[in-house]
């Protein structure tokens, strides 16, 4: 590993490294460190804590079986992770609503947070997530934001915004167009 | 289903990230990541570009307990070779020819990284005496010596230095490892011979340049043991 690998690692990064050698200290550590981030992510999506904690073990248990694909693949630590527990809390929210919700009634309670923006903290890519997403047209905004925030598949975000499916696609596919020229601006 | 153009793609690999997908499109997603760098570039892309809005999530502390139901479940785990698992525990193997050259590919490159036998890896958690919190973290192994802060350096006040040190099992006379830059990253190609399993590190605050005399002059403020992992 050279200089300038080594100095790029953040400390997350190198506890997954260490979790890649097979180092439980580490991926306890790890946890010490993430687990309140990744259990609100996990709990912001689920609802549920039984739901939400079962999803962080195995968010972790995966962090300690695929950590080595993690050092090979080299993206910012603490977004992989956020991946790892976004999916598996989604695939979770998604089996619970398909067998005991099919209608869901809890969906379109929650308030929609036009300050969940604002909760964005204030490092440099997220200054810039910022400033992008408040390009989008409100409908665009709000689908990126209920999907990536609160696990909301097409079909739910058209609920719980009383629009067609297909339109709530499109506002998808062009919000994600206009972020993504925004961002690489 | 991956369409070709560059545009489509990317919002493609958007969709798969904001989570919207069906699960049979994200099973294709995941297979055709594999073997697609481009794919897997622009989910890469979303995933980093998008990751400050998962602050919106409220912090909260998991239930007690939990930890200790995950290092349960690691007793019957064990990390996964790369070339067995490289991206998702819930994508199905299809052994298409593709797919059987990325395996070998990443194959080659596990045994590349590990030479056979398999070289012993140690780690060392250090912190202060009297603290459980882990300060810096050491990892030793083939690749090399990495000694880092877990949560950024303070450099010591007056313009000294943290100097590191090992003391190998049995031995009285702590050996300088070297000092420690002040961004807190301290690394070496090859490991010296008194870093090793049994081993203590220990971190002394130093004039700059580190100690004039070849000992630790200052008090020891961080110290860990080497183990193999």
């Amino acid at each position: 590993m050279d200089e300038n690998r080594a100095a790029a690692l953040s400390p997350v990064a190198l506890l997954i490294e260490a979790i890649a050698l097979g180092s439980r200290a580490a991926l306890k550590r790890l946890y010490e460190l993430e687990s309140r981030r990744l259990y609100g992510i996990a709990l912001r999506i689920v609802g549920r804590p039984e739901i939400a904690s079962e999803v962080l073990q195995e968010a972790f248990l995966q962090v300690w079986q695929n950590a080595q694909a993690f050092s090979a693949q080299r993206g910012a630590a603490s977004a992989w992770l956020t991946g790892i527990v976004r999916f598996r809390a989604i695939d979770a929210v998604r089996k619970i609503r398909r067998e005991i919700l099919v209608d869901d009634p809890t969906l379109g309670d929650a308030p929609l947070e036009p300050d969940v923006i604002e909760k964005i903290d204030a490092k440099a890519e997220a200054i810039a997530l910022r400033r992008c997403l408040a390009l989008l047209d409100e409908n665009q905004r709000r689908c990126v934001v209920l999907a990536f925030v609160d696990g909301y598949s097409h079909a739910e975000i058209a609920q719980r915004l009383a629009t067609p499916l297909g339109s709530i696609k499109s506002w998808v596919r062009r919000g994600l167009a206009a972020l993504r020229s925004c961002l690489e601006s | 289903m991956i369409p070709e153009s560059r545009d489509e793609l990317h919002t493609l690999a958007g969709e798969y990230v904001l989570g919207v997908l069906d699960a049979a499109d994200v099973s294709k997603i995941r297979t055709a990541m594999m073997t697609n760098p481009a794919l897997r570039d622009a989910v890469a892309f979303w995933e980093e570009r998008l990751h400050p809005l998962s602050a919106a999530a409220l912090p909260t502390e998991p239930p007690p307990g939990l930890w200790d139901r995950i290092a349960a479940r690691l007793d019957g785990e064990t990390p996964t070779r790369p070339a067995l698992r490289l991206w998702s525990a819930q994508t199905p193997w299809r052994w298409s020819t593709a797919v059987f050259a990325a395996v070998a590919a990443a194959l080659a490159l596990y045994i590349a990284l590990k030479p056979v036998p398999p070289a012993p890896s140690f780690m060392a958690v250090l912190h202060a005496p009297q603290h459980n919190q882990a300060n810096w973290i050491a990892i030793a192994s083939h690749r090399g010596f990495l000694v880092r802060a877990v949560e950024g350096a303070t450099p010591p006040p007056g313009g000294r230095a943290f100097e590191l040190w090992a003391i190998p099992p049995g031995a009285a006379i702590p050996q300088s490892i070297g000092v420690i830059p002040p961004d807190g990253v301290f690394h070496l190609d090859a490991l010296p011979p008194s870093v090793r399993a049994g081993a203590t590190l220990a971190i002394s605050i130093e004039p700059p340049g580190g100690s004039p005399t070849k000992q630790p002059t200052g008090p020891v403020v961080f110290a860990g043991t080497l183990s193999e992992m």
